[in-house]
């Protein structure tokens, strides 16, 4: 992650902070710093979305693939996550610098959409055994401003949203060749149920207490910190994975409370992300088309 | 493939624009606050973000005591072209367009004034529809000048190719790269009307070179333009909260 | 002055991409109307104002003036009507020339031609990047409503813009904008949105002044097809059949109808090496010649064979009732039968425009009458007319418009007249336009791109060009030529070498790259000789006058000279440009006769008796090599000087000399095919002649067996050989026929790139050269002319262009070569075929002939003297009135190929002697009757005659007969120019 240089009194400063609950930029431990959260802003992606946690910048491009099931799961599309960290966020990542972090996110993003009640892969097949779907989630993580894991499986959320997949109707010809055709209207297309979709929240146990989305300067001060997944079903929330990361450890009890944290904020951010995303749908009107802002704005 | 039409003989290209005429360009400097100079620049459908970091100091074995290194780093998102990338860099192409956009680049700094220096250039392209070249370097050049480094001038890129054999393109479009001829790639720089760099896609008969190199020195002429018009805007934004948007007007 | 909008779509390429395109729309797209005020002022030029400001009113059904929008299916159905220059004032949106042009390149192509003419007045208008008329798709809508709403917007558009111009005009006389659509919904559409529609139908009744237009109408049928009368079986639906061919269980082939059967046809299969055969009327299923159909195989047990029956059409409408065809079916099972099948769909008609004659209908008054075209495979077609009488005498074009299945004929409607029936001139026009030769006058641009005259050589050209003005050049050639290209000479060196120089014309000094001259002379790519006429493809200027090397000026020339020793063995190959002064223009005749006379000692006697003497041994080193010899029947005809009728005919005779210019033009040919692709590896133009398949050869063989040769094939050089050995002392024609035969299972020679093929495959069979191209005749070909540039290019003496390095760009040229040549030459056969008929009016002549072929019910003679080939019928049960009791009877010998009545035995290759005449009994189409004389047959032949044809008026003629001006005037517009090679490359 991306080193910031502080001074062990700018460590402490932030330490005491979290521990009144008065962190420096104001907020609680509880508290989100501001998001903007826009869609469909790479038009030749099938979905996209690009996610602003205060300086943290998140642009998401999912395109579909048509691929052959595994024989394991010949009833299953496939899901496949790849971040890439770009240097334009630190000049660390230049080269092959940012993989190693780029490597642990999608992990741990894939994990938690690995359960069939979290991401239902049977909806991206198309001939069960010859052809189904495959997703390409492709994460650009162009700037960090802290929280890195939170941002990431939001905006990966809302691109889902924001994806369409073509109509197509597949039939078994003679000889075993499968023939695709491809619905002639381009408005006719299948959207991915997100509900269940998973979301990730970092909780950041600095000092003795536990804070969600922390800044960059707050991770520094960080020893360890818990990422959990959560899917929401039927208005409750289950756990799908937990990712422990950092050098230090927790006790029992603080990860309890942690995981619980998590929980809490992860049921609010849900609600929040799925008014935002209500509201984004309403932006793109009947033809599917809006003003896109981008980086423009 | 090439016997498609690129113009038609109503004078329009397959996306309506006539011979001469650029894509629309939208830019904006200062699109991020971790680099010391950022810039987004969208040309048609081709999407580019540069960022700029330093100068600073450069690392002991590359240090250069009469000027700065420019480093460069070209790299594509893996969803920027129609067919998934595989990887974002380190494939060829992006090499070849890494060095290329260093000597470009190297070309408009007034490398002189950053002894023993670096400043790292990172280009990311979100959407690739054609001339992915010009659009890095023009943004590029904004990131530069949002970075604050000095420059001698702005350094703009622009393509031109040739439809029906005959009649040049200004500006094409990924389209038009892939069914037309071979497509020239210039960057130069307008005022003085040099040309830092020049490349082609493929082989190109000699007798057409001075009218498409016109015409895409033309093209830089043209977005030179429209980046100033950019800088001067983003400067009056920057500065309103002193009173440089009454002198920058 | 750009705005945006970026619309998605989606192609499958293996995988399903989404695929985003801008899409600017525009306010600078002007109306194109001379009475508009509100279009940007800046962005008029007055070549775009199109439209005019007072369009007729012809139409009875509006009393304004009117412009008419044409919808998409309106310009592809009834495309003749376009033709006609009463449809003028037209708005042609974008969408409509987008969609006609993605649905048919043929129509698109000749509408693109309409629009372009600029009495017609058709303004081309971009809707579709207009700022006020571009339409998004709407969720649920298809394509085709969307375009149609696209053109309705833009319609009322025009209507509202226009108005808006002319505020100050009462409003009964404005012009209005009409859409033109025979869609009746969107015709209602349209009304409700306040949008004139009316139909074609009631467009073009209503135009009062122009009645005959009418007949070009093309008739759509919307009756249900019953199947209760119904002749044919049923047509799959398209989408069946494209189940049908990914499943295998149909296949896709194109069509070709035989010529000697018209129930017979065959198509041809990607994969299946053996053309399917398709017989009888119902499996036919109303294919015409050239369309792509989709078959199905029969199993093997109902497999047949090619009928060995000669059968044509020649019923007068029967009414819709096929006849019985187990004629035709019965086949014997000992037969070798190939693979059959059934036609049960089309999958794109490529129908295009016939000519031929009318048959009026028996029934007075009656405006039905059918339409018989001038080629045999094409099928009669029923018309429309209201002006028979006047068309009966005439040759007329029709297009077929569709096929129910109810009907016997295709239906279809005509579409012009091309001249009186019988007239020379319209007979020709006939020809070249069946052939698709390009033969319109020169264009004022093309001509602006020649030379002026006086034409002068200035000091420039001869520092630039070597000056050979002083050695002793001539050029030999057939009488009567004035397009000379080439020239030679040959001289002793002061080393002893002799230096032989060939002297091409140099055309590509007068023909520019990119000028109009050149485009034009690439799309006619060859000239065309006819019997009575050359069509050029360079203006005469040139091909007669200044790239002419005539004899005794100065030209510019093209030279390859090469160093050899006596042995002809080349030493050295220079190529330069040049200066020359042909010091004489001999025909071959001339020629021959210097060098047989011994007393002619001067410098060009010299010069021909080396060459003649080089020559010799290059052919034979030649033939050595495995070049073959091949024959066909050629001839060339005396044409009366101010009829143009011809009045003599006469075979062709060969000259060493002619034999002598060839050698060197292959050897020029051959040295400039390695040089440019040595220079040029991936651009330079050739030219090949493929193996033949050993299958091609089979009647060949077939041939050779049942007289006792053995003929082998396996290559060029054994199939020299083995015809070489084929001689008969009795029928010293034996031979040549079996030339004639061997020429006939030959592949086609054709130009290409090099880059575009492996090296293997650059052979030429014929010439057993393992390289070759075209370099002497550049006045008469444009292959010529780009290798004529390529080796300039090499030289350094000209520059190169980016075209000509365009490695795609020269592979579509030599598509158009290759097309023409083979045109070119089919025209010229078919002039010779006219002229036959023409010689044979009104006389009748008793010739010798050999059997060429015995069918099952005929035989196929050949008339070596006129190059004609005919067919007589044998057993004809129909014809009653030669079919008397007690006629011969004919056993046909299927083991043998032999046709037995009596104890007379007809065999292949046997001499008959046979009397030709010309049965004008039906005045449309005149045709050329073959009787046999000798061997006599009781009750089959005819008496001879007593009187011998050369007593014939005629030949009192024939002191004004001049020799016809064409310097090869034969059906061999290929490289087989009867002077320079003999070899015969084409199949038939």
């Amino acid at each position: 992650m991306a080193n910031i240089l502080l001074s062990d009194a700018e460590k402490t400063f932030i330490l005491h902070g979290v521990e009144e609950d008065f962190r420096c930029d104001g907020r609680t431990r509880r508290d989100y710093r501001p998001m903007e959260l826009e869609t469909g802003i790479v038009s030749h992606a099938s979905g996209s979305a690009r996610l602003r946690l205060a300086n943290t910048d998140i642009l998401v491009g999912i395109k579909t693939e048509i691929d052959v099931p595994s024989p394991y799961n010949i009833d299953k599309g496939k899901i496949e996550f790849f971040i890439d960290c770009s240097a334009n966020a630190t000049p660390e990542f230049e080269g092959r610098g940012g993989e190693e972090l780029a490597q642990e996110i999608s992990d741990t993003l894939a994990k938690s959409y690995q359960s069939g009640q979290a991401f239902d892969l049977r909806k991206l097949c198309i001939l069960p055994g010859q052809q189904c779907w495959k997703l390409y989630v492709d994460i650009l993580i162009l700037e960090c401003g802290g929280n890195l894991f939170d941002a990431v499986s939001l905006a990966v959320k809302a691109a889902l949203f924001n994806t369409k997949i073509p109509r197509v109707t597949a039939a078994l010809m003679d000889g075993g060749n499968v023939d695709l055709s491809l619905s002639d209207d381009p408005y006719d297309c299948n959207r991915i149920e997100i509900n269940q979709i998973p979301i990730l929240v970092t909780v950041c146990k600095i000092g003795d207490s536990c804070v969600v989305d922390p800044s960059a300067e707050e991770e520094q001060c960080s020893a360890a910190s818990v990422v959990v997944g959560v899917s929401q079903r039927d208005n409750k929330s289950f756990l799908t994975n937990i990712h422990m990361c950092g050098v230090g450890s927790f006790h029992q009890e603080t990860l309890e409370s942690s995981v619980e944290l998590g929980l809490s904020a992860a049921e609010k951010l849900d609600e929040e992300l799925l008014i935002a995303l209500k509201l984004e749908e309403e932006r793109f009107g009947k033809y599917g088309k809006k003003e896109i802002f981008g980086f423009l704005r | 493939m090439a016997n498609q039409d690129l113009l038609s003989d109503q004078g329009l290209r397959l996306d309506g624009r006539r011979a001469h005429e650029l894509r629309r360009i939208r830019c904006k400097l200062g699109v991020f606050s971790q680099p010391d100079g950022s810039a987004y620049l969208e040309q048609g459908n081709t999407k580019v973000l540069a960022a700029v970091y330093g100068p600073h100091q450069a690392p002991g074995k590359k240090s250069n005591h009469s000027e700065v290194i420019v480093n460069c780093q070209y790299s594509m998102a893996v969803f920027s072209t129609g067919e998934r990338k595989n990887r974002p860099r380190g494939d060829r192409k992006s090499q070849e367009m890494t060095i290329h956009l260093q000597q470009t680049l190297r070309a408009a700094i007034k490398t002189e004034l950053y002894p023993r220096s670096q400043i790292d250039v990172f280009i990311e392209v979100l959407q690739a529809d054609g001339g992915n070249y010009c659009a890095s370097v023009n943004a590029a050049t904004l990131a530069l000048i949002d970075a604050g480094i000095c420059l001698k001038e702005y350094v703009c890129a622009c393509t031109a190719s040739l439809a029906n054999g005959n009649v040049p393109l200004m500006d094409v479009s990924h389209l038009e790269e892939v069914s037309g001829g071979a497509t020239l790639s210039v960057a130069s720089l307008p005022s003085s009307n040099k040309i830092a760099f020049m490349e082609m896609s493929q082989r190109f008969h000699l007798d057409h070179l001075p009218k498409v190199l016109d015409h895409a020195l033309q093209g830089c002429q043209q977005i030179m333009s429209i980046l100033d018009k950019a800088v001067r805007e983003h400067l009056a934004l920057v500065g309103s909260a002193s009173d440089w948007g009454n002198i920058a007007k | 002055m750009l705005t945006e909008r970026v619309f998605m779509r989606k192609t499958k390429r293996g995988n399903i991409l989404k695929i985003v395109r801008e899409h600017y729309l525009r306010d600078d797209i002007i109306c194109g109307s001379a009475i508009c005020k509100h279009c940007p002022v800046s962005m008029q030029n007055d070549d775009d104002i199109v439209l005019v400001a007072n369009p007729s009113a012809e139409s009875s059904l509006f009393k304004f003036p009117i412009y008419l929008v044409p919808d998409t299916n309106v310009i592809l159905d009834q495309i003749d009507i376009f033709e006609e220059d009463a449809i003028c004032n037209m708005i042609i949106l974008s969408t409509v020339q987008e969609e006609v042009k993605h649905r048919s390149s043929a129509v698109y192509k000749k509408f693109r031609d309409i629009v372009g003419r600029s009495p017609r007045h058709c303004y081309v208008f971009v809707n579709e990047h207009h700022k006020d008329t571009y339409v998004e798709r709407k969720p649920g809508e298809t394509a085709n409503d969307r375009n149609d709403r696209a053109i309705r917007t833009a319609t009322k558009w025009y209507d509202e813009h226009l108005q808006q111009s002319q505020l100050n005009i009462p409003k009964a006389k404005r012009i209005r904008v009409v859409l033109l659509t025979n869609d009746a919904k969107n015709r209602e559409i349209a009304q409700n949105e306040g949008i004139l529609a009316i139909s074609v139908d009631e467009y073009v009744k209503s135009l009062t002044e122009h009645p005959l237009l009418q007949d070009k109408l093309k008739h759509k049928t919307y009756e249900v097809e019953s199947s209760k009368n119904a002749l044919f079986p049923p047509h799959l639906s398209p989408a069946e059949i494209h189940e049908g061919i990914k499943s295998g269980a149909l296949l896709q082939g194109s069509f070709m109808a035989s010529r000697e059967n018209y129930l017979e046809g065959s198509v041809n299969v990607e994969g299946i090496e053996k053309f399917v055969l398709i017989q009888g009327r119902e499996s036919l299923n109303r294919a015409v010649d050239g369309d792509v159909v989709a078959i199905r195989l029969l199993p093997e047990d109902q497999w047949s064979a090619p009928s060995e029956i000669i059968l044509q059409d020649e019923e007068n409408d029967p009414g819709d009732v096929l006849e019985e065809e187990t004629e035709i079916l019965a086949v014997k099972a000992e037969v070798e039968k190939t693979p059959t099948g059934v036609i049960v769909g089309i999958i794109r008609r490529k129908w295009r425009q016939y000519c031929g004659i009318l048959q009026i209908n028996q029934v007075s008054g009656s405006t039905r009458h059918i339409f018989v075209p001038a080629e045999r495979k094409i099928p009669k077609v029923r018309i429309e007319t209201r002006q028979a009488e006047h068309l009966k005498m005439q040759r007329i074009v029709v297009a077929i418009d569709n096929w129910p299945r109810h009907s016997r004929y295709p239906n279809g409607h005509f579409v012009r007249a091309l001249g009186p029936l019988g007239d020379k001139d319209t007979e020709n026009e006939v020809l070249l336009l069946e052939h698709d030769v390009p033969h319109s006058k020169w264009s004022e641009e093309v001509l602006s791109c020649l030379p002026k005259l006086p034409w002068i050589i200035t000091n420039e050209d001869y520092e630039r060009r070597k000056d050979l003005r002083d050695i002793f050049i001539c050029s030999v050639d057939p009488p009567g030529c004035t397009d000379i290209d080439d020239a030679l000479h040959c001289r002793e060196l002061p080393n002893g070498r002799l230096e032989v120089g060939v002297h091409i014309a140099d055309v590509s000094h007068f023909i520019r790259p990119g000028t109009a001259l050149d485009k034009e002379a690439s799309l006619r790519a060859t000239t065309v000789y006819l019997v009575d006429k050359r069509i050029d493809m360079v203006p005469e200027l040139l091909s007669s006058n200044l790239c002419s090397l005539l004899g005794g000026v100065e030209r510019f020339a093209f030279s390859c000279v090469w160093e050899m020793d006596h042995n002809a063995n080349i030493l050295e190959t220079r190529y330069h440009k040049s200066v020359i002064k042909s010091k004489s223009a001999m025909t071959y005749e001339q020629a021959q006769l210097i060098i047989d006379d011994p007393t002619q000692n001067h410098e060009i006697a010299k010069s021909l008796r080396h060459l003649n003497r080089l020559a010799k041994i290059l052919k034979k080193k030649r033939i050595e090599n495995g070049a073959l010899i091949l024959a066909s029947p050629e001839i060339r005809f005396q044409v009366d000087s101010e009829t143009h009728d011809p009045i003599e005919v006469e075979a062709k005779k060969m000259r060493e000399t002619n034999s002598m210019v060839e050698e060197f033009m292959l050897l020029a040919n051959v040295s400039v095919a390695e040089h440019i692709e040595r220079e040029f590896p991936e651009c330079a133009m050739l030219r090949r002649h493929p193996n033949p398949p050993q299958t091609n050869f089979e009647p060949l063989i077939k041939a050779g067996e049942n007289q006792g040769f053995e003929i082998k094939t396996d290559c060029g050089k054994n199939l020299a050989l083995s015809l070489d050995a084929a001689i008969k002392e009795d029928n010293p024609y034996f031979n040549t026929m079996l030339r004639i035969l061997a020429t006939r299972c030959m592949m086609q020679a054709v130009y290409f790139i090099s880059g575009t093929v492996q090296n293997e495959e650059y052979f030429h069979y014929g010439l057993a050269a393992p390289i070759y191209t075209h370099f002497t005749s550049p006045i008469r070909r444009y292959a010529d002319i780009i290798v004529h540039r390529l080796l300039a290019a090499s030289i350094g003496a000209d520059s190169t262009y980016a075209e000509l390095l365009d490695k795609h760009r020269n592979s579509e040229l030599c598509n158009n070569l290759n097309y023409r040549n083979r045109m070119a030459q089919y025209a010229g056969r078919a002039s010779v075929a006219l002229n036959t008929h023409l010689f044979f009016r009104g006389k009748t002549q008793e010739e010798e002939g050999y059997v060429l072929f015995v069918r099952k019910n005929a035989l196929q003679i050949l008339v070596p003297k006129f190059g004609l080939e005919g067919t007589i019928y044998l057993n004809i049960p129909k014809d009653n009135s030669r079919h008397k009791p007690g006629a011969p009877v004919f056993v046909f010998n299927k083991d043998e190929h032999t046709q037995q009545c009596g104890n007379i035995i007809f065999h292949s290759f046997d001499p008959v002697v046979v009397r030709l005449s010309l049965d004008s009994t039906n005045v449309q189409r005149e045709k050329l009757v073959f009787e046999l004389v000798k061997p006599y047959i009781e009750g089959f032949s005819v008496e001879p005659m007593e009187l011998s044809v050369d007593d014939n008026d005629d030949q009192k003629a024939s002191d004004k007969v001049s020799e016809s001006t064409p310097k090869r005037p034969i059906g061999n517009a290929d490289e087989n120019k009867p002077k320079k090679k003999k070899n015969k490359k084409t199949k038939k």
